[in-house]
């Protein structure tokens, strides 16, 4: 169990989205911020997951060593070359997967037959980005495996920054798309409003991100941007753990208020 | 829960086989498989309609424990756990006490009945909610006598994880698997990708709606994952010698509904296939490949455990491979598909020289693929 991890980094436990759990750990030793998720996959197994996974965290600690973690320096000046860090998270499965590296913490030693460890561990590290994800809490590697890419997409979106040019900014349309249907830049065309639970939520929630970096962190001037009150976007930012701990940081790191 | 005396005949019968079986293996070298199949029987005829255990996770939630009952169980297997440390890594490259206590969750999540709203943190410090902790009742999949013999098997006797809780999971699929039939291996999981890459192929799709079979299929989980690939009128043909992995297997294709796509035969490799020569679009095995004199230096686990027919491949572990090789290439039709796992690099590259040497005319495109830690572990290619 991830008890070890659990009591040297003092963990913040935010438990608000069903099927995710989302600790926050200040930083690493590198001075990146550390985020570990919980995350399962939709699948048969994740049925299993979510049956026995709130127990288990509450009865017996922490169920999950799972962490993602960002580093290298590419994430960190990635403003010069806005389009080309967008297309990560356009891209297929298959295709982001070609641009990481994955590793499954096999010990040495012949493995296949020879091994019954159930160590089902992926690591995968975007190489374009330096950003890594990995899953372990799967009883299979492929789901694994998918959880992994899951999380990568969401760090992605939550640590690669494109530039926004304020003087004639129009909200992209998968931003609008994650946006209530009250905004008044939310044309028909926009369908319903998307949530965290579909897989296109990224992508709005980079251009989001990148709105809200680009007005330093003020949620009434990105709120006027998009055409919607400020307690309308406040709410949509409290909506998703990563979402919100990512204003919040930003927010810190200006001197403001946490949204709460 | 508690096994039926037929079933407590059958698994020693089993041993006492595989206890025979290296002398057997010296002298019978060249034709062990078949003549292992009809000692086995013979010897044990109630193997043939056995019925196979249903994983703990399928089980109905008729037993119940208290929460503290259940805290104390779970301190003690915890304890149990810790105390592996890593002698076990350093003993025969066992599980660490880390793997252990996943595994300790992962036996709760199966034994447990979804019951999470009913449960309290461990925060209650008042009388009136102790009171309230204590007399809780929580439902359980198996007794918590049993919750206690099965860790102890676990970390005591090292029985495989997968034996206790009677099922793997394996890609996207939870397979039931028990004493007699081999865990798949997360290794083999790429294979289900590797055919999936071929089915892609415009040029390749004919395959989709051809006859595949799978060799030694064990629980079935290769069988019936190609089974979901394919298209609708594509079938799998999961053959294997032991009555168990057949009754197994049997279970798992049913469970997934796939009854009319994978057909289940007992038999050794090709010899359920008689009437297929030249007709099938695409072979895959995961058949022993452990060389003979590797077996005794296994993880207890594996060793001691988990069902010799499906780890031994003889003097060099090459006997299965060369023997499905040699079949593939009369009983694959022009451009169908073969992936095989092997041991390792030095397996892949005696298959490939082998097929150079002596099948050269009927095959091609062969290449190695390796498995996610980079060890070269598939050989593939088509029939020409």
């Amino acid at each position: 169990m991830a008890s070890a991890m659990g009591k040297s980094l003092n963990l913040i436990l935010l438990l608000k989205h069903p099927s995710t759990r989302i600790v926050v750990v200040p930083k690493n030793c590198k001075g990146y911020p550390v985020i570990s998720f919980s995350n399962c996959c939709s699948s048969f197994s994740r049925r299993l997951h979510q049956q026995n996974q709130q127990l288990q965290q509450l009865l017996f600690g922490s169920k999950y060593s799972t962490t993602a973690s960002a580093g290298g320096s590419a994430s960190r000046d990635s403003n010069s070359s806005t389009s080309y860090y967008k297309k990560h998270l356009e891209m297929g499965d298959e295709e982001l997967m070609r641009q990481c590296e994955m590793d499954t913490f096999k010990a040495s030693g012949p493995g296949g037959q020879h091994r019954n460890k159930r160590e089902s561990a992926v690591r995968l590290k975007h190489l374009p980005t330096g950003i890594i994800a990995q899953a372990v809490e799967d009883r299979s590697q492929h789901m694994n495996r998918a959880s992994a890419l899951l999380r990568l997409r969401t760090l992605l979106a939550l640590r690669v920054r494109n530039s926004v040019d304020l003087e004639s900014y129009s909200p992209p349309k998968e931003l609008l798309q994650i946006l209530p249907p009250k905004s008044t830049l939310r044309g028909s065309d926009c369908g319903p409003q998307i949530g965290p639970n579909n897989s296109k939520f990224v992508l709005g929630m980079q251009a989001l991100l990148d709105l809200i970096f680009a007005v330093e962190g003020s949620v009434s001037q990105a709120a006027k941007l998009l055409g919607l009150s400020t307690g309308a976007l406040s709410r949509l930012l409290l909506s998703h753990d990563s979402l919100r701990m990512a204003v919040n940081d930003l927010r810190a790191s200006k001197g403001m208020k946490p949204l709460k | 829960m508690r096994p039926s005396l037929a079933r407590v005949y059958r698994i020693k019968s089993f041993t006492l086989i595989f206890q025979h079986k290296p002398s057997f293996v010296a002298a019978n070298h060249h034709q062990r498989t078949p003549i292992y199949f009809s000692s086995l029987s013979s010897s044990c005829p109630n193997l043939q309609i056995r019925k196979p255990q249903t994983p703990l996770f399928l089980r109905a939630a008729s037993y119940s424990a208290t929460l503290p009952d259940l805290k104390k169980w779970h301190q003690w297997a915890t304890s149990l756990a810790s105390s592996v440390g890593s002698t076990l890594v350093d003993l025969d490259n066992g599980p660490d006490s880390t793997l252990l206590l996943r595994e300790l969750n992962w036996l709760i999540q199966d034994s447990f009945q979804d019951h999470h709203n009913s449960f309290i943190p461990q925060l209650p410090t008042t009388e009136f909610t102790r009171t309230r902790v204590d007399s809780q009742v929580v439902k359980l999949r198996v007794g918590l006598d049993e919750l206690y013999r099965l860790w102890r098997q676990r970390v005591e006797e090292r029985r495989p994880f997968q034996y206790i809780v009677g099922c793997e999971h394996w890609r996207d699929l939870v397979l039931s698997v028990e004493d007699g039939v081999l865990v798949p291996r997360p290794e083999t999981e790429l294979i289900v990708d590797l055919v999936s890459n071929v089915l892609l192929k415009e040029s390749n799709r004919g395959l989709r709606d051809g006859l595949w079979a799978d060799l030694g299929t064990g629980s079935g989980a290769l069988a019936i994952a190609i089974g979901r690939l394919l298209g609708k009128h594509g079938r799998v043909i999961a053959t294997d010698l032991s009555p168990v992995a057949v009754a197994v297997a049997t279970f798992n294709v049913q469970r997934y509904a796939l009854q009319d796509v994978v057909d289940v035969r007992q038999g050794s490799w090709f010899e359920p296939l008689k009437d297929l020569e030249g007709k099938l679009g695409g072979i895959i095995s995961n058949p022993p490949y452990i060389p003979s004199n590797h077996i005794s230096g296994l993880q207890a686990e594996v060793g001691r455990h988990e069902p010799r027919l499906a780890l031994d491949g003889g003097f060099n572990g090459m006997d299965d491979l060369l023997h499905i090789c040699n079949g593939a290439a009369s009983f694959l039709k022009p451009a169908g598909f073969f992936a095989f796992e092997t041991n390792g690099l030095e397996q892949c590259k005696f298959l490939v020289d082998y097929m150079d040497r002596n099948i050269k005319g009927s095959i091609c495109n062969v290449s190695i693929v390796s498995d996610f830690a980079g060890i070269p572990r598939f050989v593939t290619g088509f029939r020409q």
